[in-house]
């Protein structure tokens, strides 16, 4: 019963000494903002063309078809590109730090 | 060990509810120069309860070894004879040590979920928050309500009561973890979604995490329904392998809405639509997770699987109230955030077949949901409780299940926004004339060839079904294929290599939907296997030494009885003869086994699979003249499903690769010259 006492004692001490000794920076990461939404919703439209285009070359969809959605997707991408374009004047940014 | 399990236990739940309240209390004061610190103490406890809860299974299974019967739980579920991998069935074979097991499992996820947060720091931490409300709520359970560690009261016994027969089977050591997997799974996509709500997360990345989640859990959650059939069709002795048993109902309920959400979340990834939808999919994912484990602790419905009714039943009632509550109150505020980006194009679409796939499934689920509950309501309504059985369900799943099938052929061959008349007709002709002529070989071929050969529709409404079975899965088989042949020869013309290497650097490309392809492969073999039970035929007979009995186109001579004894069993068996076509092809012996801890007895079946069907034999012991009986059961094509259940499993296994990265660039719009390349064809 003493080992058994012992041993929860030093799990509790090893427990909150790795929950409270917090030492260097913490790791935030990057500010999701408008523009990295756009950029993720750009890459899936790109995605998108990227499939059409081998279905395409798969012979699943007619050469009718796959202009009238390829059209479609473009303008959707250069819509989407435009905006970013309007809301990144600098770089992306950079991962937060927080003080130690 | 009881007082470490019990000092595990609580450790776990004081650091739960620490990692909770520090965590909302981080999220509630963002601007708080200590509260990114707070935060982190909140997650670091997190991890600490995933090794507390370790430590208190481990404790569990440790007193199952030593033959500990001073613990109740221990006394209750083993016994010194216990053969060994079943001491660790001990841990989730009752209802206290099946719940440690479920925070076990929860608290693994939760590990995982906590240490992965460099994905997305800010959107791990309300996920994080989320999933400990869960904890507090299932270590709450196992400290005070329902604690494995409990002392037995009175004197010391010399042995405990055993383990129940049922689950001394060796799939019984692999079912429940893979079961319990993927119920607890759910906690993580429902976390994610309630933590994107509440935080009004911008864009579609959180359900691209959470899509990998639920494809983790939703293959735990096949592999383990899966096991359970098989289990059932090789322990529990009549023959079939799904029971419509409320339990088995609870496994299947979320299963169906997973599956929904696994297609539907697609659109949203894609296109920007049915956010809410799928809010409500993942939230009904984990409520009906949650719903299966109170309808299995609560003894509220009758079930051959149900634990004893017990009182931590109203436990999980305010807990499916509570969580509902708590989902609609952050819907009702944050629901405008989920508006669709994107309107349906076109009727026959990529989308309007996911859309069509999942109000299918939710029918099938209101189908499964309203049988399972019938008894209870029929008993607040009438007095008396009134139980639906097989053909209740099948009158609604069979015909879904087959439009489900015909969706799955279709919906591959559909493309995104619209699809043209000409489009479909060049991609499905083919495929349809390939089914038809399997179709209507299966029909014009003998009867005598057995199994499934020789049906004819008009012959019986469950033969009908049956052929459209196989012509739908035909169907389907061949327009998966098409799509492996189409890709793979795109890439064979580019890169010069072979056909099956380029079908699997096709695969490479895009794990997800070719893993998703080898799924509905795995789907179509198990709507085969299903196909056959139209054609079961069962025999009984009393046999004595040299009796015949003849079932399909087999003999059955029953050559003895005989017995053996050990220290956890008295078994006896029957040894029969089975002659075909004048030959003995092989000996079988169903089994009659008499546990001695427990003073319980099970049948043991003993099953001869084969492509074409399975043979069946049941010894059910001794009748009231002293006569043995045998039942015998013919089982068409059985083994598909087994087949088809591992193809499905792989299917998701690969789902879950990363692709391979394309070495190719896709045009830029000639508006956007300036636009970065991306990978493409």
């Amino acid at each position: 019963m003493i080992l058994a006492i012992v041993c929860a004692a030093l799990i509790t001490a090893a427990s909150l000494f790795y929950i409270f000794y917090l030492p260097g920076e913490l790791y935030l990461g990057p500010e999701k903002t408008r523009a990295s939404y756009l950029r993720e919703r750009k890459d899936v439209v790109y995605e998108n063309l990227r499939d059409l285009n081998f279905e395409y070359r798969a012979g699943k969809v007619p050469d009718a078809d796959y202009q009238s959605l390829k059209a479609n997707l473009q303008d959707e991408a250069a819509g989407l590109l435009a905006e970013i374009a309007r809301l990144e004047s600098g770089a992306i940014p950079a991962p937060r730090k927080a003080r130690s | 060990m009881a007082f470490l399990g019990n000092f595990a236990l609580l450790l776990a739940f004081a650091l739960s509810v620490y990692c909770f309240g520090a965590g909302l209390l981080a999220l509630l004061s963002p601007d708080e120069p200590s509260s990114q610190r707070l935060s982190e103490t909140a997650r670091r406890a997190g991890i600490v309860v995933f090794g507390a809860v370790f430590l208190a299974a481990v404790a569990l299974v440790v007193s199952a070894f030593r033959d500990d019967f001073t613990i109740a739980y221990i006394f209750h579920h083993s016994n010194r004879d216990l053969p060994t991998p079943y001491k660790f069935a001990t841990l989730w074979s009752g209802q206290e040590g099946s719940i440690l097991f479920w925070c076990l499992l929860l608290s693994a996820y939760a590990f995982v979920l906590r240490l992965r947060y460099k994905t997305d720091p800010r959107l791990f931490a309300y996920a994080s928050v989320v999933v400990a409300g869960v904890q507090i709520f299932f270590l709450a359970l196992v400290n005070f309500a329902a604690n494995p560690f409990g002392l037995l009261e009175g004197p010391l016994r010399p042995d405990g009561s055993g383990l129940n027969p049922l689950l001394q089977y060796p799939e019984m050591v692999i079912h429940p973890p893979m079961l319990y997997l993927g119920y607890v799974g759910f906690t993580v996509p429902f976390a994610f979604a309630l933590g994107a709500l509440i935080m009004k997360y911008p864009g579609e990345k959180w359900i691209h995490i959470t899509r990998r989640w639920t494809m983790v859990t939703w293959g735990f959650l096949t592999c383990g329904i899966f096991l359970g059939s098989h289990w059932a069709y090789s322990v529990l002795g009549w023959g079939g392998y799904w029971g419509w048993d409320p339990v088995e109902n609870a496994s299947l309920m979320p299963w169906l809405v997973g599956t929904a959400f696994l297609h539907s979340v697609m659109m949203q990834e894609k296109r920007g639509m049915l956010k809410v939808w799928n809010m409500w999919l993942v939230f009904a994912c984990f409520w009906l997770a949650i719903l299966g484990t109170f309808l299995t602790r609560s003894g509220i419905i009758s079930s051959v699987h149900a634990f004893a009714q017990s009182s931590i039943g109203s436990w999980f009632a305010w807990f499916l109230g509570i969580t509902f509550a708590v989902f609609i109150f952050f819907f009702v505020l944050n629901h405008k955030h989920l508006r669709s980006e994107n309107k349906l194009e076109g009727m026959i679409s990529r989308e309007s077949s996911f859309l069509f796939n999942n109000l299918l499934f939710l029918l099938l689920t209101l189908d499964v949901l309203w049988g399972t509950w019938f008894p209870k309501i029929s008993e607040l309504v009438q007095g008396n409780k009134v139980t639906v059985g097989a053909p209740f369900y099948n009158r609604v799943a069979i015909p879904v299940a087959l439009i489900l099938l015909l969706l799955t052929a279709l919906g591959p061959l559909l493309a995104w926004r619209k699809t043209s008349f000409e489009s479909l007709k060049r991609n499905f002709t083919w495929p349809c004339v390939a089914a038809l002529i399997v179709g209507l070989f299966v029909m014009l071929t003998p009867t005598s060839w057995g199994s499934i050969f020789g049906l004819k529709p008009w012959h019986d409404v469950s033969y009908f079904y049956s052929l459209m079975t196989i012509v739908l899965s035909v169907l389907v088989a061949f327009t998966v294929g098409s799509e492996f042949y189409r890709g793979g020869r795109v890439i064979a013309e580019k890169t010069g290599q072979g056909m099956f290497a380029s079908m699997v650097q096709l695969t490479h490309r895009n794990t997800r939907r070719y893993g998703g392809y080898i799924v509905h492969f795995g789907v179509v073999l198990v709507m085969i296997g299903f196909s056959g039970s139209a054609l079961n035929q069962d025999k009984e007979a009393e046999l004595g030494y040299g009796d015949h009995m003849q079932i399909g186109s087999y003999d059955l001579v029953c050559r003895s009885y005989t017995q053996d004894d050990n220290a956890n069993q008295e078994t006896e068996w029957a040894l029969m003869d089975v002659y075909q076509n004048g030959q003995l092809v092989r000996t079988m012996t169903p089994q009659r086994i008499f546990y001695k801890a427990s003073q319980q007895a099970s049948t043991k079946p003993d099953i001869d699979q084969g492509f074409k069907e399975d043979l069946y034999l049941v010894y059910e012991g001794q009748n009231d003249k002293g006569q043995p009986v045998i039942k015998a059961h013919l089982n068409p094509m059985v083994i598909w499903i087994w087949i088809g259940a591992w193809v499905m499993i792989i299917g998701t296994g690969l789902a879950l690769v990363e692709n391979a990265p394309v070495p190719v660039t896709v045009r830029v719009p000639r508006m956007m010259e300036h636009a970065a390349p991306v990978a493409g064809d």
